[in-house]
């Protein structure tokens, strides 16, 4: 009886400098590991603010200078940098307009409706989830560049990336997990089933369609090989592919070529750092299938 | 008029039947509650005369009309759902009005339509809130007056009460009732509350496993089970049912010896006695087991456990044999648990079964 | 109800329209390609030139070693990266959270071309950032260009930087999906963090690590944009040369679709069967 109250303020103080310690601990692990992290970024913003005289000097420079828009200059003069930037918005949107809406369809379909064909259609999803793009990529390329003759164009630069069995997935769970007594209401109620869809369920299902338009907004803007290869007059180009070809070549200026990246990146992260919640739930909704 | 016929209805997804032929007539105007336990089968049929599930045979008509190809929507009926279904991006105005919009009634009738269903239902403050912003009676007034707009000629409830506590329940169910005097529209209400079936039907259909099992008016079921599933299933606390063998006939009567009560044996007339040595069952509800002495058959019980609700008591007792029997019993008796009582069994009150469970008369 | 059928199938018919297409029609294809000659026109029947050049090319089993060493350096190092980064990412002791999250999911958002400019600026042989900086702190520059070695380190780290945060993302899902109170009973039997880690947190991750393993797998499979751009073709020389740029330079340079084709089949095969692998030697043991 005398023993224990006096025992345990001796305990929890010496558990509250264990903790101490820890927290000591993690942070002489973490803040070193997360300014390595930024360090990639952080030398980009500053390097799209020098001259490559600055950046290849003999010293070590963290700061930014005032060479931001120079150099952009300079990026818009080699490459016309600002069509394929205006190009990257115009296909992302486009591209993740139209895929939510199949993909949100699709899932629709597979929750809503019982009909012949479902399972097979279920399995296809889940198979091509893990199926490597480059299987497809070389027909795919033969199918729209040569036999259709559609390179440099508008189509062949949304439309064959459609297909993503991810958003049917998300989609699809997101309505099933709606009370589907609603949509019985509507249909007793005489609403017409894309009614129903466009009415009660999509709105419905608001946060998942922000999440996965992030997600699809994201891989379009970056994409990289698809357009690398039906795009190739620079009146088409996306912007990752026009700052790709400038890469190695020596008459290009890296602050220039900084520039892009931070011009292609800024977005993104601006996107990344305001909806936050949705760009997390949308990368882990493969996971929770 | 919309009286509602089914015949021979039936269901079933691959081989597993899920509704085995059902036939019932329904009256214009008239409430009748579908009952049962969870899995019998009546959300289902309630759905199929909807017309949101497929009908596998059988043929179901609304007003004289076959329906079995009619869409949900054109069969003239509303549907109260368990979950209320309530559009949750929609405010109650909206919800009332959304069926009628989509399908481009007229804005003065849907205003008329939505503002009365609003007055019959007292909802009139709730019109711009959205479910969220609702209590669970309030959303399931909103369920209600979303069916009324419709001015159907059948009222379809699946459970609508089930999601409410007591006193609510208690209340909507007068509501309810009331609904129906006002309106004098057939209604069709399913329910797993024997309670609720009582209070509100004109008739009651009992279900069990995808068969008709009883369809009668409330009391009728109550005094007069076709078999022991009803006598079970309607009343609270539920029917006592204590194992015996027919010994013979005595007189106009039927000798039982109740197997679990060494020597007991209880005389019951009935027209056609089963043939001695038949094993029986006897059913005795708790409000008519008498004190000893007052019955026909008396029973030794030892007390295990006793509530007291003021009013009455219900003594949760066991026979010798440990067959539970609960007894009603007049307020507050003092009876503590390990006590021994003695109770009895009017004849007049009994109901015999037969090993299968159906009704001996 | 046939109508409820239709309607089913109007609302899935754009999607497997452009599956159809552009999935289907291709995986076709594909396999056929796999086996005509198409250096020249017309294409002729002639698998020597496609699955027979493979088994004794040099250059494919160049590109399958480069791939594999990524495979079983670059994978393990990230997801144990990854999964560390989540569970310290969820305590309750770090300070200053929110930006912490962003050091290290920001890369998620970073495209290939960008990180890829960033990376081969910042390892410039020649006054480039990180050989100054080694310089700086006494240690000899790195040949990130020009040694075999260095190359892959360098791809190793680029691909580690830009996917680790992605992975400690879903892992931190599956770590918030744990109840607390497992915790708090294992606090309260007096199991220490570190021992609740290795028998709690990892145990239950399990899944959630697998599935990050598995998407690693595809991606090592077909990474490109990476030796493409930051090793300038998979330099120096072939030493950083990976089955997906194969794939594009035999494909897209050479225009070889048949050869091209063979090795994107060979890709997805591998793609699967390690990708089983994983599962089979992750799976629950009864």
């Amino acid at each position: 009886m005398t023993t224990l109250p006096a025992a345990a303020p001796l305990r929890s103080r010496s558990r509250a400098r264990s903790r101490l310690w820890r927290a000591i601990l993690l942070h002489a692990v973490m803040v070193p590991l997360a300014l390595l992290w930024l360090l990639p970024l952080w030398l980009m913003f500053v390097f799209a603010t020098m001259p490559d005289q600055g950046i290849f000097s003999p010293g070590i420079n963290l700061l930014p200078q005032d060479r931001f828009m120079e150099n952009v200059r300079a990026l818009e003069a080699e490459t016309g940098f600002l069509r394929t930037f205006v190009n990257s918005v115009l296909v992302a949107l486009v591209y993740t307009a139209l895929s939510v809406l199949l993909t949100s369809m699709a899932g629709w379909a597979l929750v809503r409706y019982r009909f012949w064909g479902k399972g097979l259609v279920l399995a296809i999803i889940l198979g091509t989830l893990t199926l490597p793009y480059f299987v497809v990529v070389i027909p795919q390329y033969i199918l729209v560049a040569r036999d259709l003759g559609l390179t440099n164009t508008w189509f062949a630069l949304i439309v064959p990336p459609l297909f993503n069995s991810l958003g049917v997935l998300f989609m699809r769970q997101s309505f099933s997990m709606m009370p589907q007594e609603l949509f019985d209401a509507a249909r007793v109620e005489g609403v017409k089933e894309w009614q129903i869809f466009t009415r009660v369920a999509l709105p419905m299902a608001k946060p998942t369609l922000a999440a996965l338009s992030i997600i699809l907004f994201l891989a379009s803007w970056n994409n990289y090989l698809w357009p690398l290869l039906v795009a190739t007059q620079s009146h088409m180009m996306t912007a990752p592919v026009a700052l790709g070809s400038l890469i190695g070549l020596t008459r290009v200026s890296w602050g220039a070529i900084m520039a892009g990246a931070v011009l292609l990146t800024a977005p993104m992260l601006l996107v990344f750092v305001f909806l936050q919640r949705w760009f997390m739930s949308g990368i882990t909704a493969g996971a929770v299938k | 008029m919309a009286e509602l016929t089914l015949r021979a209805v039936r269901k079933s997804y691959g081989t597993v039947d899920i509704i085995h032929g059902v036939d019932l007539d329904i009256a214009d105007g008239e409430f009748v509650v579908f009952v049962g336990p969870s899995g019998c089968g009546k959300s289902t049929l309630l759905r199929m005369i909807a017309g949101l599930e497929d009908i596998t045979s059988g043929e179901i008509s609304i007003g004289g009309r076959v329906v079995n190809d009619v869409e949900a929507a054109e069969r003239g009926i509303a549907m109260v759902f368990q979950t209320y279904a309530l559009y949750p991006h929609m405010t109650v105005r909206e919800n009332l009005s959304f069926g009628l919009r989509m399908n481009g009634n007229p804005r003065a009738d849907t205003d008329r339509r939505v503002a009365r269903a609003a007055e019959i239902l007292r909802i009139d403050a709730l019109m711009d809130r959205r479910p969220k912003a609702l209590s669970g009676g309030q959303r399931q007034r909103v369920a209600i007056g979303r069916a009324i707009v419709r001015e159907p000629e059948v009222f379809l409830f699946d459970e609508p009460l089930s999601n409410l506590d007591a006193e609510l329940r208690v209340q909507m169910r007068v509501e309810i009732s009331r609904l129906h005097s006002e309106l004098g529209t057939t209604m069709i209400y399913v329910t797993h509350d024997q309670t609720e079936a009582m209070t509100l039907a004109d008739r009651i259909v009992v279900l069990r496993a995808g068969r008709v099992e009883q369809v009668g008016r409330p009391l009728e079921l109550y005094g007069n089970p076709t078999n022991q599933f009803v006598a079970g299933f309607i009343g609270s606390p539920r029917m006592n049912f204590l194992a015996a063998e027919t010994i013979g006939t005595i007189g106009g009567g039927t000798r039982f010896r109740l197997v679990n009560q060494g020597g007991a044996v209880i005389v019951l007339p009935l027209d056609r006695p089963p043939a001695p040595g038949e094993a029986a069952v006897i059913g005795i509800r708790p409000e008519h087991v008498a004190p000893a002495g007052a019955g026909d058959c008396d029973l030794p019980l030892t007390l295990d456990v006793a509530e007291h609700l003021g009013s009455t008591s219900y003594l949760y007792a066991n026979t010798q044999a440990g067959e539970p029997v609960v007894v009603q019993a007049a307020a507050s008796d003092g009876a503590r648990a390990g006590e021994r009582i003695a109770v009895s069994i009017p004849a007049a009150q009994a109901l015999a079964f037969d090993a299968q469970g159906e009704r001996l008369r | 109800m046939r109508r409820r059928n239709i309607t089913a199938y109007g609302f899935l018919a754009p999607y497997l329209l452009i599956f159809a297409a552009f999935w289907v029609w291709p995986i076709i294809y594909s396999f056929w390609l796999s086996f005509l000659f198409t250096r020249r026109q017309p294409w002729t029947f002639n698998p020597n030139t496609t699955w027979g050049r493979l088994v004794e090319d040099p250059a494919f089993w160049n590109a399958l070693k480069n791939t594999l060493v990524i495979l079983v350096v670059q994978v393990p190092i990230m997801i144990a990266l990854a999964t560390v980064l989540a569970v310290l990412l969820n305590s309750t002791l770090l300070r200053a959270r929110g930006l912490m999250r962003f050091a290290f999911f920001a890369p998620v958002v970073v495209g290939e071309v960008a990180y890829a400019a960033v990376f081969r600026l910042i390892f410039s042989e020649d006054l480039g950032f990180v050989n100054k900086a080694l310089a700086a702190i006494g240690l000899p520059e790195v040949a990130w260009f020009s040694s075999p070695t260095a190359a892959m380190a360098l791809i190793i780290m680029a691909v580690t930087w830009r996917w680790a945060g992605y992975n400690a993302i879903i892992i931190l899902s599956g770590l918030q999906s744990i109840p607390d109170d497992v915790y708090e009973a294992a606090t309260l039997d007096r199991v220490s963090p570190v021992r609740q880690f290795f028998f709690i947190t990892l145990p239950l991750l399990k899944p959630v690590i697998l599935f990050c393993v598995v998407l690693s797998v595809i991606g090592t499979m077909q990474l490109f944009a990476e030796p493409f751009l930051i090793t300038n073709e998979g330099g120096p020389g072939s030493a950083t040369e990976t089955l997906g740029l194969f794939l594009y330079l035999q494909g897209f340079r050479v225009l070889n679709f048949g050869y091209a084709s063979a090795v994107a089949y060979t890709i997805a095969a591998l793609a699967v069967l390690i990708s089983l692998l994983n599962m089979w030697a992750g799976r629950e043991r009864a």
